[in-house]
């Protein structure tokens, strides 16, 4: 209707030159920048001036006996390409991302079906089932902790029930249940954020388009491929991208449950680099470890962006 | 019976198992907190304790532990309100005047996608630098710079679902820019207010890392409290329950109350709510 | 003295030239109307007087002041907007405060001024209520007093009828014209609704593609367009175009619309190109009609066949064709029974305009 449907926002009022210098006071004049000030100081005081320290820290020799901050060149960096432990750590990390990641999307697209259509009770169900993703996650490996104890916890007294014998699984220590011990904590607490995101999306799913691909004999999963996930798409690529930085960074509940043990075995990339930074002391080499996960993850996350054209 | 209340029968059944099973961690941790230790320690464990006692509750105050909860309180409150009122000025500012381009949003929002781990520790060597390692000073700046991306990128989308006649209106009829910002944007906004600040406390009550290494003794918030229990003597469950039951009932009072925003809030603005 | 003055107003956006070149004068106490098709930039136009706009070229002076770089607030103008812009967190009463607040006047005057406002359009009783609770013309009144209580220099309407039904419309069209008449104020009003531009302005200002194609008094534009554009824009139904040839004889200058059919032109006008020229006949609908009884000066007769007939209860729009278009004639409600009757027009060539078809000026 209007002449400028395209122009939505105001114009910046800086152009008119030096007679609207005088006019408009400087507040106004000035009004989108002093408004963003504070955000950028914040953020650049937090996040890019201490990277710049750490790029200077990352080429000294600084650890817990040496202070030594002279020049030296790019020898943390060559340490990491060498070091087994850092691309280990690195590896659990992605075991975590690759079998938590797909297990809470068809978890929670599972239960976002359960709940799709009219049920009594419904909006109780939901509000219980989300309250595990506010539980701060350190919290949530303590909880694990308890439930997995080998000779308190409720967990072995189940599976005992069903063995027909006293079992006594040593959750938190045996190689052989770590792994799935610290995935159930983690796909415990995380599935009820898919399933509300994707019951959130499945609802928003155009009821015409449904109803035509019924009159056409579809069948569940032809709808589904077809119709359903080009719609849920987009918040799916959300969720899905939101989860696996997560993972990526992965350290609370693993901390609370295993702190990477046993030996190494379950240590993330975050839990390495606090060891290297926190318990040994090597302030170079972590500094050195930080920036490349900072330039590795900076990259990876803007192809992503790039590729799923998420809507600004 | 029709087929289909058959169908609704067997789903209800089933979302009743689920709830059951997703809800059933949060029940332990609750009656472990009211349990005695006999009743901790029991072999087979006891599902349901003789009787509700608060002696565990009572322990964590009489050692002064309690007193985590309310550092946590100070400082995800008050990081929340500098985060929220920064973070929306910011937004209105790329929102309206399309402030420093797409590179600028960007650059903002990835902020948020650096892991903790690798900002913790240069924050650390800044933090030792500057004396605020283990200061209400130090967290509470950290937690606002880290939810700030969250906050810009939350009201950014609120905000322009404002009708822009509303702001013009405003200037026309006197207002400063300044005063159309205070008198109409922050009002119009105040939903997405609420709800992104609920994020944003939840996001500063719950972090773990920042605390655990930034924090020592004057300090010390609630998850860190809970970890320090962990020292292998199993007598310390009945505080490690006690302690996250404190810490984590104000969080679903608050979760629960604002249900309807948080579909949005975590979805980071991708379903509107 | 004018109250508002436009000299050279240019504005772009990007590559898009949005108003190219704006010279106006609008007089104390004046009701002026821009009106214009969607892109025109009539609003883009007001925008700017209101100061929401940045211009690129150009003088804009309201009174005495040139304003171009003087904020919104710093104008002295009210301005109602299309959708109201209520905020629905105040109630009405604050609402129409809003900016007596903004610029801090003191409690008791605020309160006279809006209870004087609200009188004056019949919403006392609504003060307290929000928004929300308000019909579409009740918020459109609470949107005006806002106006109103600013005691502003000039009012700005951005088409603020126009999410109104039609008979609420109605309705409050007259009532924006009777606070005219009773306030007095200048008053710039943006529409698309030619009817609204007819009725309520002293002045019209036609816009087209950015310039302003005609200004003057409403029924000056509506008899001397001085463009096709004009003359289609205004006037419903539709002013007819036919494709004609100039065929001046030794009884004055007439027009050949077809071939037999030659209608004189009457009354003073500018002298017509050579004859064989090809112009456009324009003529309205309501200057053709049955013939009955002696024709008047410059009524010429034409014989027709009716093809399509649509009787709107008190008036008839009957359709035929004539040099291979269909030409609308507007007739009295019984006039033609039924589409292939055969009948006699006349065509009122007093009213008749002979266009240039390559620039579309009206040259007779």
């Amino acid at each position: 209707m209007t002449d400028r449907g395209a122009m939505r926002g105001f114009s910046d009022g800086r152009r008119t030159g030096a007679a609207g210098a005088r006019a408009t006071p400087f507040v106004d004049r000035n009004f989108k920048y002093l408004m963003i000030f504070p955000a950028v100081a914040v953020i650049l005081f937090i996040g890019l001036f201490p990277v710049i320290h750490t790029l200077m820290i990352s080429v000294q020799n600084l650890t817990m006996l040496d202070e030594d901050t002279s020049f030296h060149g790019l020898v943390h960096y060559g340490r990491l390409l060498s070091d087994g432990r850092f691309w280990e750590a690195i590896g659990h990390t992605l075991i975590f991302v690759v079998v938590a990641l797909p297990t809470e999307l068809v978890l929670g697209l599972a239960l976002a079906y359960l709940f799709l259509d009219r049920l009594p009770g419904k909006q109780v169900f939901v509000a219980l089932l989300v309250l595990p993703v506010v539980v701060s996650p350190v919290i949530a490996g303590a909880t694990w902790r308890l439930l997995f104890d080998q000779r308190y916890g409720p967990i072995n007294q189940v599976i005992g029930w069903f063995a027909g014998e006293d079992v006594t699984i040593l959750w938190t220590v045996d190689p052989a249940f770590v792994y799935p011990a610290i995935l159930i904590a983690e796909i415990w607490q995380w599935t009820p954020f898919m399933f509300l995101l994707l019951l959130a999306a499945l609802s928003n799913v155009d009821q015409s388009q449904l109803e035509a691909a019924e009159i056409d004999g579809a069948s569940f999963w032809r709808t589904f491929f077809k119709v359903v996930l080009p719609a849920i798409w987009p918040v799916m690529a959300i969720a899905v991208l939101i989860r696996a930085l997560d993972l990526f960074r992965l350290f609370d509940v693993v901390w609370a449950l295993t702190r990477g043990g046993p030996g190494t075995l379950t240590e993330t990339f975050s839990i390495y680099a606090y060891v290297q930074g926190f318990q040994q002391f090597e302030t170079s080499y972590t500094a050195a470890m930080s920036l490349v996960v900072i330039i590795l993850l900076a990259i990876t996350v803007t192809l992503v962006l790039r590729r799923m054209e998420i809507d600004r | 019976m029709k087929r289909r209340q058959v169908r609704m029968a067997v789903r209800f059944v089933v979302a009743a198992l689920v709830t059951v099973l997703f809800l059933f961690p949060i029940y332990w941790l609750a009656i472990i907190s009211f349990k005695t230790p006999d009743e901790i320690f029991a072999y087979p464990p006891v599902w349901w304790p003789e009787q509700i006692q608060f002696a565990n509750y009572a322990v964590l105050f009489k050692d002064g532990d309690a007193v985590t909860v309310w550092n946590s309180l100070v400082i995800a409150s008050i990081s929340t309100v500098f985060a929220m009122v920064i973070g929306t000025m910011c937004a209105y500012s790329i929102a309206r005047f399309r402030t420093g381009g797409n590179l600028f949003s960007d650059w903002l929002l990835s902020n948020r996608m650096i892991p903790p781990i690798v900002i913790v520790f240069p924050v650390f060597l800044l933090f030792v630098e500057l004396g605020l390692v283990d200061s209400f000073v130090g967290l509470i700046l950290l937690y606002t710079a880290f939810n700030l991306p969250y906050v810009v990128w939350m009201m950014r989308g609120y905000i322009q679902d404002i009708p822009l006649e509303l702001e013009e209106s405003a200037l026309v009829d006197g207002c400063t820019r300044w005063q159309v910002f205070v008198r109409v944007v922050w009002p119009m906004a105040r939903g997405g207010l609420f709800a992104t600040a609920v994020f944003t406390f939840v996001f500063a009550w719950n972090e773990f890392i920042f605390a655990l290494v930034l924090t020592r003794s004057e300090v010390t918030t609630f998850p860190v409290q809970v970890t320090h229990y962990f020292g292998g003597q199993s007598n310390f469950w009945a505080k490690i329950a006690a302690m996250s039951v404190l810490g984590t009932v104000p969080i679903f009072i608050a979760v629960t109350l604002l249900q309807r925003f948080l579909v949005r809030g975590i979805s980071l603005g991708a379903v509107k709510g | 003295m004018a109250q508002l003055s436009i000299q050279g107003l240019r504005k772009s956006y990007g590559r898009v030239e949005a108003l190219k070149g704006i010279d106006l004068e609008v007089d104390a106490g004046e009701f002026c109307v821009f009106v214009g098709p969607s892109g025109c930039g009539k609003s883009t136009l007001l925008r700017s007087i209101a100061g929401l706009e940045e211009i690129d070229a150009g003088t804009i002076r309201i009174g005495d002041r040139v304003v171009n770089d003087l904020r919104p607030r710093d104008r002295n103008i009210a301005m109602v907007f299309q959708n109201y812009a209520l905020y629905p967190f105040l109630t009405v009463f604050e609402n129409i405060a809003f900016g007596l607040r903004a610029r801090h006047r003191p409690d008791a005057e605020v309160r006279r001024k809006v209870h004087a406002a609200a009188e004056l359009l019949g919403i006392s009783d609504l003060l307290q209520r929000k928004p929300r609770q308000l019909s579409g013309g009740q918020r459109q009144r609470v949107a005006i007093g806002r106006a109103i209580v600013r005691e502003a220099d000039v009012f700005l309407f951005d088409e603020p009828l126009s999410n109104l039904d039609a008979q609420l419309r109605d309705g409050m069209r007259m009532e924006i014209k009777r606070l005219h008449q009773e306030i007095g104020k200048t008053m710039v009003y943006v529409t698309h609704d030619q009817i609204e531009a007819m009725t309520l302005a002293d002045r019209i200002v036609l816009l087209n593609q950015g310039q302003i194609e005609q200004q003057g008094a409403p029924l000056d534009l509506f008899e001397r367009p001085v463009s096709r554009f004009v003359a289609a824009f205004l006037g419903s139904p539709q002013m007819n175009f036919l494709p004609a040839t100039v065929a001046g004889d030794a009884a004055g200058p007439a027009v050949r619309v077809e071939p037999g059919v030659v209608l004189p032109l009457v009354g003073a006008r500018a002298p017509l190109p050579p004859a064989g020229t090809a112009v456009v006949l324009g003529t309205r609908p309501e200057h053709i009609g049955r013939a009955a009884g002696t024709p008047r000066p410059g009524q010429h007769p034409v014989d027709v066949a009716i093809d399509l007939v649509q009787p709107t209860g008190s008036r008839l729009y009957a359709t035929f064709t004539l040099a291979g278009i269909p030409v609308t004639a507007e007739l009295a409600a019984h006039d033609v029974q039924s589409p292939g009757e055969r009948l006699t027009m006349w065509f009122d060539m007093t009213r008749a305009i002979v266009i240039e078809p390559e620039s579309g000026r009206v040259i007779a």
